[in-house]
């Protein structure tokens, strides 16, 4: 899948580009809103990522310039900015995303990972994951580890599910709130890890291998097969 | 009824202004009428004086001249009679008998001489003789038993007898009080009529006055960009509405200013942030810096902390210079509240705190989701720092017509005295607080942005209380309709 990506500060636009080449996308890079119209115009690309300061013009303009030129594809928006003004919510409500910085790597493949599959034809959305020996059935709300039924509150359920749809990859605790708890914030207390902890108390009880992993400072991990 | 309707009015300041105008305009008039008063008073009292004295010298000369014989007294009492039917400021009344006039002829003592007038003339003499006499200056003279004074004027003679001419002065009352029934009439209808056109012409200017406060308070807060009405008038409104219009121009640039500047800063402050944190992330990713990971991990959670803290202090900063940039839509407080208390409630029973939550039901806010999040959980993480274990927070939710309360109370220690006055000032933090000291200053500066007020108290049965409300989405619909309303009206 190739990915354009504009953004104008070098440090930042090495980096991301080699995160998301490591995941396995092809990535074109634009330092400008011009350099990016062109890049545009020749080659199709399944998904965008622009940042909102860029030197010639504001990032929104690009994307309503692209946007009127004919690319649909879903576009990621870097933003700097501490909220998020109502052009950018327009955008969201269009299907694109934003992410403000300072931002996890995690998030940002995660998101651009939910934006392709949304574009994408849906893949066996299944009622029933399996991660090595945890298995949860989504519809009858059912989790069981081995042969052992899990007593998970429903809450519990809803975190367990999410992280074993992203089983392998890396989640933020910001990701959490937003997807399990449906807020936008950044917890100034340890809320989430408590959580994970009580989770964690019923998945990997004694003896077992454990699955969630905790990365100090960027999130957890479901581990996957 | 008509209490309710006139209550407003009384209290407008179009009734007080009239109400002042008229009290002036009465009081002047009047005082300008009460020296025309006096001016005709003395004028119509000159022309009787000028005639008394003209008259009582041709009697006194008849009397003079006449022979003290029979005749005397005929001749001049037709005299006298005819005299008096030249009376200046003459009403004729229509009655015979003439009792506006007497003549009078009298020694220093013992009875008249002679008398023509009604009555037998005793009571005019012994009133004559009762009062000081001026010689050669007509008098006053108040006779017992009539209700109207004499004007007397008095004339020797040279028997040693003195001749008295009387005038009624009801004629010259009769005049004046005309004059004052009339004035008064008139100058109550005018000082109504007066305060009627006053009030209306002072409502319909305060009126437009009105509209533009009214326009002004909602552009105030909402958005910048918009402007006053009722900018084409060339009296004093259009002027004020210009003038208003003039300083939003220069508030919208000062706060695009602002804008520009945090966002710059932002920018500069969070690219560099940005790129460490990638790196730092790449590094432990890669797994290549296994030795390091502790490190690495600590410092990108103190990265995390250093960008929460830079957005916070911007967004306080922004909110104290009402320049907070807000992305209203509908939420529901009540699950809002349920879901924080929600992600809140493992951690807080693991610190031993009970959490509970009293709530009516849907309550909904016309307000920023994204900074209403934070406000909940600063509130609730606020408590989770600060509370000891085996507390109790209570959340409560309710509303009345205009506005929802949400309160935060716990039985806690409170606040510490001293700290409470400061609270939502920044960087004020209790001595054993690890925060940054924002926490409070940013749910103050939020809240008020969006039109609510928080308070801050210790409770009587001991532990802290926080209060925030917020307007209800309802009332801000009512507003912007009946804003609507008057703008179009």
């Amino acid at each position: 899948m190739r990915i354009l990506l504009v953004e104008d500060e070098l440090e930042i636009q090495t980096f991301v580009k080699q995160s998301l080449m490591g995941a396995g996308y092809e990535i074109h890079t634009a330092e400008d809103g011009k350099a990016a119209a062109l890049l545009a115009a020749k080659h199709v690309y399944q998904g965008l990522i622009v940042d909102l300061g860029l030197p010639d013009q504001d990032g929104i303009d690009l994307i309503l310039q692209l946007r009127r030129s004919g690319v649909t594809s879903p576009v990621l928006i870097l933003s700097a900015r501490r909220s998020v003004d109502d052009r950018v919510k327009g955008l969201e409500l269009g299907g694109d995303d934003y992410l403000t910085k300072p931002f996890a790597i995690a998030e940002l493949l995660a998101r651009m990972r939910n934006l392709l599959r949304r574009n994408a034809p849906q893949a066996e959305d299944s009622n029933r994951l399996r991660v090595r020996d945890l298995e949860l059935d989504v519809l009858r709300r059912r989790a069981t580890r081995g042969d052992e039924v899990l007593n998970l509150s429903p809450q519990e359920f809803v975190l367990l599910e999410y992280l074993c749809r992203n089983a392998g990859r890396v989640v933020s605790r910001s990701m959490l709130v937003t997807e399990v708890w449906g807020m936008r914030f950044q917890p100034d207390t340890n809320v989430v890890d408590v959580h994970i902890y009580r989770l964690r108390g019923k998945i990997d009880t004694e003896g077992r291998e454990p699955l969630i992993k905790t990365l100090r400072g960027i999130g957890y991990v479901l581990q996957g097969s | 009824m008509f209490f309710k309707a006139a209550n407003p009015t009384m209290r407008s300041a179009a009734w007080r202004i009239s109400l002042w105008a008229s009290l002036a305009f009465a009081i002047g008039t009047m005082l300008v009428f009460a020296m025309l008063h006096r001016f005709v008073a003395n004028d119509i009292q000159r022309r009787s004086d000028a005639w008394l004295s003209g008259e009582v010298e041709v009697l006194g000369d008849v009397a003079a001249r006449t022979p003290k014989d029979s005749l005397y007294r005929r001749v001049v009492g037709e005299v006298a009679e005819l005299a008096s039917r030249e009376v200046p400021n003459r009403q004729r009344s229509g009655a015979e008998e003439n009792d506006a006039v007497f003549f009078l002829q009298a020694g220093e003592s013992g009875p008249a001489k002679l008398w023509v007038g009604s009555g037998d003339g005793a009571a005019n003499l012994a009133a004559i003789r009762s009062t000081r006499v001026v010689r050669d200056v007509p008098f006053d003279v108040q006779v017992q038993g009539a209700s109207i004074p004499f004007r007397v004027a008095s004339v020797s003679i040279e028997d040693g007898s003195n001749i008295y001419l009387g005038l009624s002065e009801r004629d010259e009352l009769h005049v004046l009080r005309n004059l004052r029934v009339r004035f008064l009439t008139l100058w109550g209808a005018m000082v109504l009529l007066g305060f009627v056109i006053v009030f209306y012409a002072t409502r319909k200017m305060l009126g437009r006055v009105s509209e533009i406060t009214e326009a002004a308070s909602r552009i105030g807060q909402s958005d910048l960009s918009s402007r006053v009405p009722d900018t084409s008038g060339r009296d004093e409104i259009g002027h004020l509405a210009r003038t208003l219009n003039n300083m939003l121009d220069r508030i919208e640039v000062t706060v695009h200013q602002l804008h520009t500047i945090t966002d710059s800063l932002t920018h500069d402050l969070k690219s560099p942030l940005t790129a460490v944190r990638g790196k730092l992330e790449t590094a432990l990713a890669n797994g290549n810096a296994e030795d390091h990971a502790e490190s690495i991990g600590s410092a990108i959670d103190e990265l995390d902390r250093l960008t929460e803290f830079l957005n916070t202090s911007l967004d306080v900063a922004e909110a104290k210079a009402d320049a907070l940039r807000l992305s209203r839509s509908e939420v529901d407080l009540d699950e809002l509240l349920r879901s924080m208390i929600d992600l809140y409630e493992p951690s807080m029973s693991d610190k031993g705190i009970g959490v509970k939550i009293q709530s009516a039901g849907s309550i909904k806010v016309l307000a920023d989701p994204g900074l209403l999040h934070r406000v909940v959980a600063n509130l609730l993480d606020n408590e989770l720092k600060h509370l000891p274990a085996s507390c109790m927070v209570c959340v409560s939710l309710r509303a009345d017509d205009r506005m929802a309360t949400l309160t935060v109370q716990d039985d806690g220690p409170g606040f510490e005295a001293g700290i409470d006055r400061h609270l939502f000032e920044r960087r004020v933090k209790g001595r054993a607080s690890r925060g940054h000291g924002l926490g409070l200053a940013f749910v103050e500066a939020v809240v008020r942005v969006h039109g609510g007020s928080v308070t801050a108290s210790n409770r009587h049965e001991g532990g802290a209380q926080l209060t925030v409300m917020l307007p209800l989405y309802e009332a801000h619909r009512q507003e912007e309709a009946s804003s609507l309303a008057l703008v179009h009206g």
